[in-house]
């Protein structure tokens, strides 16, 4: 997992590049930009360096070698080696790249049209055999997009219609192919229970599950069913051992199926289930039916939950909050979702946040910045995009804060990271700058100079 | 029959007016209201900010602006503590506080659709905008049909009753459309228009029709005059009478448009039939051809960043506004969303991150120029004398992504002050 989030690619070979390069020039460009360690040492010097893991120093250094960061430190005292590059940022500020903690990126370019959209299977409700690496679009015109708010790692998810609607992966936004982009496949399952998977969009649509009950009931049943496969399974080695220590026939191999068989690691509390609830019965259900299997939980939006913030600290897990733009009800004031990311945090819940989008996903520091303004600490507000993010998904030994040994995701920007008129000049990923380029600049730059 | 109606309107305004009274609040009356906002940031949009400026209200309108004012005595001294004041934002397209009835989308053309008859006033979403700086908003016909409804505009004063929400002299504007939305709803019927040439199609058949009628009614008020007693009306049409309305230049004709080529389209129709266009909504190809516009003193009211929701919002970009109005177009930043509605100074102030818009070209994006749009920028849009007394003290910079509204004025009465328990609305209580 270690040598996957560092990215390099360095299993891509020249050749490899050179044959691209002849096939399509500027893709292969690309290709071994990207795909090669940056050897070289980079050096940011005199900008303004939020850590996130250990405070800000203000007129600092920091040195990038090898895709990942080697040093960092006050620029008095900073070693800076004799072959880097330097580039000078002095009045900028320097920040790890921001994680989004669930996008629909590479999974959709055209909401409206349908066949550019690979969102969610509608089919069945239960489909957590559905791999989002299976669809993921490294092509896609919304990764630079959204790369240019200085955004470098995403949580894709499938769409919230499901219960289960399928598998997330942990994608780095720049690299030479989508193998290069996923880092972590399958890194957790979404579970979804805010009513919005009923499936009674009329009477005469009506099917199953067309109610909460139907909800909790058909889950119950899956994971049950998981678990006998799973003994099944155990049953199954047991008996092949005994035969083969009795030199009998062999017993015949128990059918696969691939929808249990993706439930087991679940089951096994090996990975987390990303918990949906909105509403207070909501999540109190969920959250009782998870109980129920042991699962390893994040809970995720709880935007409607204000009145459960001490029972959701009390099962102290981690929060993924928002969009903290959702309406509250009518009966509510109106800052009672802009306010739930600080009331969470004041009680010691980790939060991350997450634009639940793809083509606004670059908005993502902006909904920390307006969580600010309702009373949440401007370095949690940071660290909830950065390292929080990184440790949710197990990754906060590579990314997530600007220190020695992890992964150079680095962003330089000319003021807050939060702030929505904040422009982000340069943006590393593992060591690499990535060019401010995207379909939107070269529309802006073609009819700029007409 | 009639009278019995009448009477059911009549008695839930009673018992407003009773509960009202019973809970011990006083309605909102502006003309008694003096106050002066001192030490505050005065960005007054139209000329600059005032440091440590003061701002005097008299009788809801704003009677003096500066580094000190000539006030009454009696007048209420607020202390804005050195936060910023701005005037109150105005939405120049939203569908909020219509309980879903934006779109009549039984036909193509349905100008004689009011907005104001679908227009609920106790929408909670009026005060959520309003916790947002929005006093003004002009709500329009959706985009199923190329010829929509006429708006309606209305003032944020959440907790008064339904009239003294509508806006004062506000012109009238009449929704049109075009693009995807028309084809994608009659075209999934069958029916016409499911292609742009459909669309403009419909749209020039209505026009002519209004021309008929225009005529046919020229003509009787022509033999009335010449004294004929001979003349007979011409039957009354709902429709044609307000697409005539459009003919005779006495509706403002709002365009939600996304494409750049319909923009031509819709000028050289627009020629044709010897209307002015007023703005086009959405406009997320004017970088285009911004001088088509500027040239022919077209606003745009666009989105800051919304993009690729669908085919014709592909080629969208966030440079869009800065580079519209770098060509001399007038530009707007709107909401067409409950949501966006609550935050159109973060909206706005995209615009100086994506292009450089200055602060105070930022800030005319949701003031001065939408005001324009909506046909109200002698009223509101700007902290000048003469003009409603419609503010919004802030508690941090407001052009940012954590500013948040501590105060809102409308015509010079507090209708949104956040350091209240509850609701944070002086002139409401739940269950009114």
């Amino acid at each position: 997992m270690k040598n996957q989030v560092t990215g390099n690619g360095s299993h891509v070979t020249g050749i490899f590049c050179a044959a691209k390069a002849v096939a399509v020039v500027a893709l292969a460009i690309w290709t071994c930009a990207v795909s090669f360690a940056q050897q070289q040492p980079l050096v940011l010097k005199g900008g303004k360096l939020l850590t996130v893991s250990h405070g800000t120093i203000d007129n600092g250094v920091l040195v990038m070698q090898g895709g990942k960061i080697i040093a960092l430190g006050d620029a008095s005292s900073a070693r800076i080696p004799k072959d880097a590059k330097v580039i000078d940022v002095t009045g900028m500020t320097v920040y790890p790249g921001l994680i989004d903690s669930e996008t629909a990126l590479g999974l959709t370019e055209i909401s409206a049209e349908k066949m550019t959209n690979d969102r969610i299977e509608l089919s069945d409700e239960i489909m957590p055999h559905m791999h989002v690496y299976d669809a993921f679009h490294a092509e896609s015109e919304l990764i630079p997009v959204t790369r240019l708010n200085g955004i470098t790692n995403a949580i894709v998810a499938p769409d919230n219609e499901d219960t289960l609607p399928g598998q997330d992966s942990f994608v780095q936004l720049a690299g030479a192919s989508a193998a290069d982009m996923l880092l972590i496949r399958d890194i957790a399952m979404p579970l979804n229970f805010t009513g919005a998977q009923r499936r009674n969009e009329s009477w005469d649509k009506q099917k199953f599950p067309g109610t909460r009950m139907g909800m909790a009931a058909q889950l119950r049943q899956a994971f049950m069913d998981a678990q006998d496969y799973q003994q099944k399974a155990v049953e199954y080695e047991k008996k092949k051992a005994d035969a083969e220590r009795d030199k009998k026939p062999l017993p015949a191999t128990p059918k696969r199926d691939l929808k249990l068989e993706a439930l087991l690691p679940y089951l096994q509390g090996k990975k987390p289930v990303i918990l949906a609830a909105e509403g207070p019965s909501d999540l109190e259900t969920a959250v009782r039916l998870a109980q129920e299997f042991n699962l390893k939980i994040v809970l995720n939006h709880v935007s409607h939950s204000r009145p459960m913030l001490d029972y959701i600290a009390s099962l102290k897990v981690p929060v993924i909050v928002g969009p903290i733009y959702e309406t509250p009800k009518e009966s509510e004031r109106f800052d009672v979702v802009y306010s739930l990311p600080a009331e969470l945090q004041k009680r010691g819940v980790k939060i991350a946040f997450a634009s639940f989008d793809a083509h606004n996903a670059r908005n993502l520091p902006y909904q920390a910045g307006f969580a600010v303004g309702f009373g949440l600490p401007a370095d949690e507000a940071l660290k909830a995009i950065t390292l929080n993010a990184a440790e949710i998904w197990g990754v906060a030994d590579q990314l997530g804060s600007l220190d020695p040994g992890k992964t150079a995701n680095v962003v330089v920007a000319n003021g807050d990271p939060l702030d929505v008129k904040t422009d982000v000049k340069h943006v590393f990923i593992a060591g690499q700058e990535i060019p401010l380029v995207s379909r939107q600049t070269r529309l802006r730059d073609e009819y700029s100079t007409k | 029959m009639r009278r019995n109606a009448i009477m059911l309107r009549a008695l839930p305004m009673f018992l407003l007016w009773f509960t009202h009274a019973a809970s011990g609040q006083q309605p909102p009356d502006a003309t008694h209201n003096e106050v002066v906002i001192k030490n505050a940031v005065v960005m007054t949009v139209t000329h600059g900010n005032v440091k440590n400026g003061s701002v005097y209200i008299k009788d809801g309108k704003i009677a003096a602006v500066g580094e000190s004012v000539n006030a009454s005595a009696s007048a209420t001294v607020i202390d804005a503590g050195g936060k910023y004041l701005t005037p109150g934002i105005v939405d120049s397209h939203s569908h909020l506080a219509l309980d879903d009835d934006v779109n009549e989308a039984t036909s193509p053309v349905t100008p004689q659709m009011m907005m104001i008859d679908a227009f609920d006033y106790q929408d909670k979403a009026i005060y959520r905008a309003l916790a947002g700086g929005v006093t003004t908003s002009l709500l329009l016909h959706g985009s199923a049909n190329m010829i929509g409804g006429q708006a309606v505009v209305i003032k944020h004063k959440y907790g008064a009753t339904r009239d003294a929400m509508l806006f004062p002299g506000a012109p009238r504007s009449i929704k049109f459309a075009s693009g995807e939305n028309p084809k994608r709803v009659y075209g999934s019927r069958n029916e016409l228009p499911s292609t742009r040439m459909g669309n403009f199609a419909v749209q020039r058949d209505a026009l002519v029709q209004a021309q008929d009628y225009m005529r046919s009614w020229d003509d009787y008020n022509a033999k009335v005059k010449r004294g004929d007693k001979d003349a007979t009306a011409p039957k009354r049409d709902l429709k044609l009478e307000a697409l005539a309305d459009v003919l005779r230049g006495k509706l403002m004709v709002q365009i939600h448009c996304y494409r750049a080529d319909e923009f031509l389209n819709e000028i050289a129709m627009a020629k044709e039939f010897g209307y002015h266009i007023r703005a086009f909504h959405h406009a997320l190809e004017a970088y285009k051809v911004p001088e088509k516009l500027a040239a022919e003193n077209i606003g745009i009211a666009t989105f800051a960043d919304w993009w690729g929701y669908k085919q014709e919002a592909w080629d969208a970009i966030p440079w869009n506004a800065v580079m519209s109005m770098r060509k001399g177009v007038r530009v707007a930043i709107k909401s067409d969303s409950d949501d966006f509605a609550r935050r159109l100074n973060q909206e706005a102030a995209k615009t100086m991150h994506y292009g450089g818009a200055s602060e105070e070209e930022a800030l005319k994006m949701i003031t001065i120029n939408a005001a324009w749009i909506v046909g109200v920028d002698d009223k509101v849009g700007s902290i000048e004398v003469g003009k409603d007394a419609d503010l919004v003290l802030w508690d941090g910079y407001p052009l940012s992504s954590s500013a948040v509204p501590s105060k809102v004025w409308i015509d010079g009465d507090v209708y949104f002050d956040r350091s209240l328990p509850g609701y944070g609305m002086p002139h409401y209580t739940e269950g009114q």
